[in-house]
C-alpha cells in the first residue's frame, strides 16, 4: 500500500495570505510530483475555499488562524479547512445556472460551483465552533 | 499580471500574462475600464501567457461582457492555455465569449 502523504499549512485571514499560500501549494506540488494542471486545480479549488472564509466567516477586526490540511492515501487527493469563525456553510450557497446569456448571468457564486466541479465530493460540518469543508479528488 | 497593449486596426490588443486571482484582479478591472474610458470598445485578449484565473478574474469577463453589449462592442479572447480553456468551458465562459485559437481570426471576426 502506497504511503499516506500529509502536509498543514496555517495562514492568515488576509487576502495578502493567499499569495503565501500558493507558494506553499507550488512547493507541495514540486515535492509530491503534481502535473501543472492537476497544481493549478489545486491552488484554484483551495483560492476559491479560502477566499471564501476571509470574506464571509468574521465579523471582528481580529486576526483569525485558517488551517489547511492536504492529505493524499493511495489515489485520493483529501483537502480539510477549517476556521473558527461564525457557522458558514457554502455548500448551503445556490449555484449559479451556467447556460444563462451574458445579461442574465449574475457575477458571484462562481468560486463554491468550480470548487464541486474540480473535486469530487465536498461536504460541510461545524464541529467544536469551528467551520470544517471537507474535499476529495480522486487523482 | 502583466498587462500589455496594442493598436491593431479596430481593436486593441490586451496581452496578459501571469495569473489573475483574488490577491490581482482589481488591477485587471482597471486596466479593462481604462480601455473603455478610453473609448476603446474593440478588445481582443491575448491570453498565451494567462496560466491561472479564479473566479475573482472570470468575474471581471464578465462585467466587461455586460458593458460591451449595449455599445456593441467586441471582446474577443484568443489563445487559451488547455488548463484556462477548461475553466472557461466548465463555469459557461465559453459560450458566453468568443474564443479564438490565433489573434489573426480573433481580430478578423
Amino acid at each position: 500500500m502506497a504511503e499516506r502523504k500529509e502536509a498543514h499549512f496555517i495562514i492568515e485571514n488576509q487576502v495578502e495570505e493567499l499569495a503565501v499560500l500558493f507558494d506553499k501549494i507550488e512547493e507541495l506540488a514540486e515535492t509530491w510530483q503534481w502535473s501543472v494542471p492537476l497544481t493549478m486545480n489545486i491552488n484554484l479549488v483551495l483560492e476559491e475555499a479560502v477566499s471564501n472564509v476571509i470574506f464571509y466567516s468574521f465579523d471582528d477586526e481580529r486576526k483569525h488562524e485558517i488551517i489547511i490540511y492536504i492529505s493524499i492515501q493511495e489515489n485520493e487527493l483529501t483537502i480539510v479547512i477549517s476556521d473558527d469563525g461564525k457557522p458558514f456553510d457554502p455548500t448551503s450557497a445556490q449555484l449559479p445556472d451556467v447556460e444563462l446569456k451574458t445579461e442574465d448571468r449574475p457575477v458571484g457564486g462562481l468560486g463554491i460551483f468550480l470548487i464541486s466541479k474540480i473535486m469530487n465530493s465536498v461536504s460541510y460540518t461545524r464541529k467544536n465552533k469551528l467551520n470544517i469543508l471537507t474535499l476529495t479528488k480522486t487523482i | 499580471m502583466n498587462l500589455t497593449n496594442e493598436k491593431i486596426g479596430d481593436f486593441t490588443v490586451l496581452h496578459i500574462e501571469g495569473r489573475i486571482d483574488t490577491t490581482n484582479f482589481s488591477q485587471f478591472e482597471s486596466e479593462i475600464n481604462r480601455l473603455f474610458d478610453a473609448g476603446e470598445m474593440n478588445i481582443v485578449f491575448d491570453c498565451s501567457g494567462l496560466h491561472y484565473i479564479s473566479s475573482s478574474g472570470l468575474r471581471v469577463f464578465l462585467i466587461a461582457q455586460k458593458k460591451t453589449l449595449p455599445i456593441n462592442g467586441k471582446l474577443h479572447l484568443c489563445k487559451l492555455q488547455p488548463a484556462i480553456k477548461e475553466i472557461f468551458d466548465i463555469s459557461g465562459f465559453s459560450s458566453i465569449f468568443k474564443i479564438f485559437e490565433t489573434q489573426e481570426s480573433a481580430l478578423k471576426s
